[in-house]
């Protein structure tokens, strides 16, 4: 039985009269490749923002590595060790790739404003240690010949693989990527596909949230299904495809009645 | 006028500098200090006559408002363009170094430099304490806090006896002779001086920022508030931080503006200039020390230069205003736009 990295215990959010999460119990074990999956507006992006600290939950708890999430604010839950990217790329478009993973590395320091200022020993340690660090994790995304180049101006694909470097250039124990694949064509599935893989190896823990089915079936060693705001699947992917619930809600209609 | 729009001097600037040796920088630097040092002798020589200002003497002009000005508008600009939080009442700031000078001089006699610190600190104090409430909430009601901090400060300043109401505090004293240069009547120059050193240096510390870590959480936190935090930056923080530097810079102005001036009333304090500093930062190209210097040197100077046709003078000043930020919305010098960044430096 593997150790449970971050756990969902009944979690319900309602945004006025949405309820888009509704008492979801999940988990995500340390070391795997969880997959997250479900029909538009299910509730996956939500997830995300909840566990993140964008949204705080009406009710439940979110657990990680042990402790509760609750009342932290949003730096300090990246701080305690989860990351993520975005549906819709967010990344800080005028300033460098570089300086965009820079930003994520910065985390972790112990210099701050006044020792940057007279520019001590450690802080520049700091400084070159993580900018070799970032220059690491573009090598890893394959982006590094991108380095000094502005983020808005990457081709579209850069832009979700910088997305991915800079979550990791805050050294999470989990990553969470939201999408990563949309809009890539087969063959940048393929080596994204291979990307994750890479990421789960270097001792990261991955949650993915994806519509591309081949993909998920793939890579993941678990999948959970929402469907409005309720989980309704959670096992091995051989398992989860063959779900008559999961395909009646992707669907739309029961599965033996088709 | 595209193509004028276009063009980027800051980044051209950079390329050339990028693509200089350190001693070529170190002698260059030196040189453009020396000959802005040299500026208040310019209406004695020649060729440059023409700068002579008509109403107020040349040098005078210089500290107040051209110099003072430059340094405010850096200190606005760590606030404005590096985090990109808006501040209408940064006058403020001004002010309470301005009246920490006045007060401990002429009640405690205190020295310039003694209390220097002190105006700084209680800047900075005041930042923490108007930021960390204000800070926690976006964009309009900060502009509109500070705001109404600018003018608590001064309306306080005009109704206490100790701040001399609306009077003010007369009979301040000129800082005392520091390595070996005297600050009275006689040597306008040498104020100058002393605010071309606190330029450079808050230029200096700018510098230091912008290429570390407090600089990126600056620049993140304006681009995009929610990512910077859930990248991992305190935003609280780092906001408050670029909140109390700029603070700081105008509490050090102050002082040194009140040692000055050697009177000082409510009236200096008012809303106006704070968004004149404002003008000279968007100016000169938010976000960028040179445009910045450039910006708050042209709108400080352009209206005591032409004081002789009075009142007609703020009409050409809001005319050369309109028409500059039609042809370069972006400033004079604007913020960053090139792609390379050459690092050797930076480390
Ligand atoms: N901030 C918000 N305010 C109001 N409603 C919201 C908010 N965020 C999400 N919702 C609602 O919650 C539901 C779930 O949204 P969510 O973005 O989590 O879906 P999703 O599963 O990520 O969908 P997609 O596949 O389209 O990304 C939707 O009905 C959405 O409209
Ligand atoms: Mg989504």
């Amino acid at each position: 039985m593997s150790k449970k990295l971050l756990e969902l215990k009944n979690v319900t959010i309602t945004f006025g009269g949405v309820t888009a999460l509704n008492a979801v119990d999940f988990h995500v074990n340390e070391g795997e490749i969880c997959a997250l999956i479900g029909p538009n507006g299910a509730g996956k992006t939500t997830v995300f923002n909840v566990v993140t600290g964008v949204y705080p939950v009406t009710s439940g708890d979110i657990i990680f590595q042990g402790t509760n999430l609750k009342g932290l604010k949003r730096h300090q839950v990246t701080k305690s060790g989860l990351a993520r990217t975005f549906q819709n790329v967010r990344l800080f478009g005028d300033m460098t790739a570089l300086e965009n993973v820079l930003t994520a590395t910065d985390v972790h320091k112990k210099t701050g404003l006044v020792r940057a200022l007279f520019g001590t020993p450690l802080n520049r340690r700091e400084e070159r240690e993580s900018k070799a660090r970032a220059h690491e994790l573009l090598e890893f995304m394959g982006i590094d010949h991108r380095a000094d180049q502005m983020a808005k101006n990457l081709p579209y694909g850069d832009q979700r693989r910088l997305e991915i470097a800079r979550a990791l250039g805050t050294e999470p124990k989990l990553v969470l990527l939201d999408e990563p694949a949309a809009g890539f064509n087969p063959a940048e599935k393929v080596a994204l596909a291979e990307t994750i893989k890479k990421i789960r190896d270097r001792g990261y823990t991955v949650l993915l949230i994806e519509h591309d089915m081949s993909l998920i079936m793939g890579i993941s060693d678990r999948v959970a299904v929402l469907d409005f705001g309720q989980k309704i699947a959670d096992d091995l992917p051989s398992v989860v495809q063959n779900d008559p619930r999961v395909i009646e809600a992707y669907l739309g209609v029961p599965a033996d009645a088709s | 006028m595209s193509k004028l729009s276009n063009f980027n001097l800051r980044d051209t600037g950079a390329a050339i500098w990028a693509g200089w040796s350190r001693p070529v920088r170190t002698v260059f630097v030196i040189a453009v200090v020396v000959i802005i040092g040299l500026v208040p002798f310019a209406p004695k020589w020649g060729p440059t006559s023409f700068l002579n200002t008509p109403i107020t003497s040349f040098e005078n002009v210089l500290v107040y408002p051209v110099g003072m000005f430059v340094l405010m508008a850096l200190g606005l600009n760590i606030v404005v363009g590096k985090s990109g939080l808006l501040d209408l009442g940064y006058i403020a700031f001004f002010a309470i170094g301005a009246y920490t000078q006045a007060i401990m001089s002429t009640l405690h006699g205190w020295n310039t430099w003694e209390i220097l610190p002190f105006g700084i600190m209680f800047a900075m104090l005041s930042g923490v304490l108007l930021g960390l409430p204000a800070l926690r909430l976006r964009g309009d009601y900060l502009a509109i806090i500070t705001l109404g901090f600018g003018e608590i400060v001064r309306i306080v300043a005009l109704n206490l006896s100790v701040t001399g109401g609306p009077n003010g505090i007369a009979g301040i004293p000129n800082p005392p002779t520091i390595f070996g240069f005297e600050f009275n009547l006689l040597f306008p120059e040498h104020f100058f001086w002393l605010v071309l050193s606190m330029i450079l240096l808050v230029i200096w510390m700018i510098r230091r920022f912008t290429v570390r870590r407090p600089g990126r959480a600056w620049e993140a936190i304006r681009q995009d508030e929610d990512v910077a935090a859930l990248m991992g930056v305190n935003t609280l923080i780092y906001k408050l931080w670029s909140f109390v530097i700029g603070a700081a810079v105008a509490g050090a102005a102050g002082v040194i503006y009140a040692s000055k001036v050697m009177v000082i009333s409510p009236d200096m304090f008012k809303f106006d200039v704070s968004i004149l500093i404002l003008a000279c930062v968007v100016f000169g190209g938010i976000g960028n020390i040179w445009g910045v210097v450039l910006g708050a040197s042209i709108l400080a100077y352009l209206p005591e230069r032409i004081r002789f046709i009075s009142d007609a003078r703020q009409v050409i000043f809001g005319l050369v205003l309109i028409i500059m930020m039609n042809l370069r919305p972006d400033g004079l010098l604007p913020r960053k736009k090139r792609e390379k960044i050459q690092e050797k430096r930076t480390m």
